[in-house]
């Protein structure tokens, strides 16, 4: 009985700490796109490739090269780790069906790339400054 | 002469910066991958190579160029070359086409285009992208490589967003398709004499759907691919006997189709899928004096498929499958049938190596007689390591 409540202890922990992670990377777009919100799935399907348009616009992902704040939006929003990630990619270039999504180094490269380019959309730390652009909320 | 392309290749792919990230200013993206094979079998020789001994005749190398001029058009071309035991060792255009883009609902793809049949067609080349060294034999066959995986013409395709309901992806596609003289299609002919020196082509349709249903990571989906081939020239010099001298005549497939049943769910660190395949052909062969000697093969094949990531690099999988022609005689040649256990390592998003093993019985495909003149054991096991490289 002991053993089943530390493993319940331990899956609420790690509930926390994902809910927590995820709560600690925002998405943000051009101020071109034209929602402020945007599902889940949705969101995938723009960073996996399966789509390219968001609230009727053409949008286009911009991703961080490896970083902390880059695993976290992987594991909270596409449900992959980096390797399975660009795979998936991979799969879409090599068949001609998509063309590699921009990686930048650093939050601030990201925020500087989605406020100067119509339909970007990307991903940052909470933290990080964000000037020029809109924060999507995910519903 | 091809092993010095390769070389040449591989020597200008070292001179790319290894991120292979857009040439800004030109928005252009070059990417490419590289593997090298090995297989060992306990028993018969498989694919044209001397598995039996073990044998590392097997490579593959992929250089890929794309730009995206406009936002909705994307122009690019992508070389292979490829070598397994016989088959291959050559250079070809594994795609070049003009990719516009209207929107999600709709887009069209000219030039040399990927085929989109069944569940894995599209990328069945592309090694770095699947966890297994070797998809189902059935439906993607490696020794018919080259001669499916695309054709001259145009795809039509897009995604209708059915909301709750989930999203319909539908390609439609009408082509040429070039069934080349080496094609593993055409082994048993050769080794029995008869060559075909400008192969077989002929027009290539089809249309595939993809249903992603409101259950997260489930897809189904469904393609047919329809062929009417030309009759061709074929050549008919004797292997054995005395006496005999070459002959010419002609070779001609009736026209069939080719539907695909299959389903994949993905969730997590699981992925699971199943397809099932059908193919029928007739075949007339008329050579010059002598009685047209027609050839039906009646093929089912089918497989079930599932992986595991074990960790963030190490991936798990395993697949049965089973081909039956229900045209051949009794006994092992008409079928095959594979129990796979498979693992992969990823040691970085460049490198990674695969692990395999295959419990295979029966012997309607993947062997030739030449290599395995004491003729075929019914059960053969074959290992295979893969290493890769993409960039």
């Amino acid at each position: 009985m002991k053993k089943l409540l530390y493993a319940a202890l331990f899956v609420a922990s790690a509930s926390i700490f994902i809910v927590q992670a995820s709560a600690q990377v925002i998405v943000i777009a051009n101020p071109s796109v034209k929602t402020s919100d945007v599902s889940k799935n949705d969101l995938k399907d723009v960073f996996t490739g399966a789509s390219t348009s968001l609230g009727g616009g053409s949008v286009v992902p911009i991703l961080l090269k490896a970083g902390t704040v880059h695993e976290e939006f992987l594991q909270a929003y596409i449900g992959k780790n980096d390797t399975a990630y660009r795979a998936g990619w991979r799969s879409l270039v090599f068949s001609g069906q998509a063309s590699m999504p921009k990686s930048l180094d650093s939050d601030s490269a990201v925020v500087e790339f989605v406020a100067h380019n119509t339909g970007a959309i990307g991903y940052i730390g909470k933290a990080s400054a964000h000037d020029g652009v809109k924060v999507l909320t995910v519903k | 002469m091809n092993r010095l392309l390769v070389g040449a290749l591989a020597l200008a792919l070292g001179a790319i910066p290894v991120s292979a990230q857009s040439l800004e200013d030109l928005n252009i993206q070059i990417h490419g991958y590289a593997t090298q094979g090995f297989l060992y079998t306990n028993q018969n020789n498989v694919f044209t190579t001397t598995s039996s001994n073990g044998s590392a005749a097997w490579n593959e190398a992929v250089i890929n160029i794309s730009s995206a001029p406009i936002s909705k058009l994307r122009v690019g071309v992508q070389g292979r070359y490829f070598i397994l035991g016989n088959y291959g060792n050559t250079i070809t255009l594994d795609w070049a086409q003009a990719d516009y883009k209207f929107n999600d609902k709709l887009g069209v793809r000219v030039g040399k285009v990927k085929t989109p049949f069944g569940l894995f067609n599209e990328i069945q080349d592309i090694d770095p992208s699947y966890m297994f060294a070797l998809l189902p034999q059935g439906p993607y066959s490696i020794a018919s490589r080259n001669s499916q995986l695309s054709e001259y013409g145009g795809v039509v395709y897009g995604t209708l967003n059915g909301h709750k309901l989930g999203k319909l992806e539908y390609r439609g596609w009408d082509g040429v398709r070039s069934v080349t003289k080496d094609d593993g299609n055409f082994l048993a002919q050769r080794e029995s004499g008869t060559t075909l020196p400008n192969g077989l082509s002929g027009a290539a349709i089809g249309a595939a759907l993809h249903y992603r249903t409101p259950i997260d990571g489930l897809m189904i989906g469904a393609s047919d691919l329809y062929v009417y081939q030309k009759s061709c020239v074929i050549v008919n010099t004797p292997t054995t006997g005395s006496g005999q001298t070459t002959n010419n005549g002609t070779e001609t497939v009736s026209p069939f189709s080719q539907p695909f049943f299959f389903s994949k769910y993905e969730h997590g660190k699981i992925m699971a899928a199943a397809e099932a395949w059908k193919s029928t052909a007739k075949q007339s062969v008329a050579l010059t004096g002598k009685p047209v000697s027609i050839n039906a093969t009646a093929n089912v094949a089918w497989y079930v498929m599932a992986t595991y990531k074990v960790t963030g690099k190490l991936t798990a999988g395993a697949y049965q499958t089973q081909e039956f022609n229900h045209n051949a005689k009794l006994g092992p040649s008409r079928y095959l049938k594979d129990w796979v256990a498979s693992g992969r390592y990823d040691f970085n998003q460049y490198l990674y190596a695969k692990a395999e093993e295959h419990f295979i019985k029966g012997t309607e495909t993947d062997f030739d007689a030449t290599l395995n003149p004491n003729g075929l054991k019914p059960t053969t096991n074959l290992t295979i390591l893969k290493f890769g490289f993409s960039f």
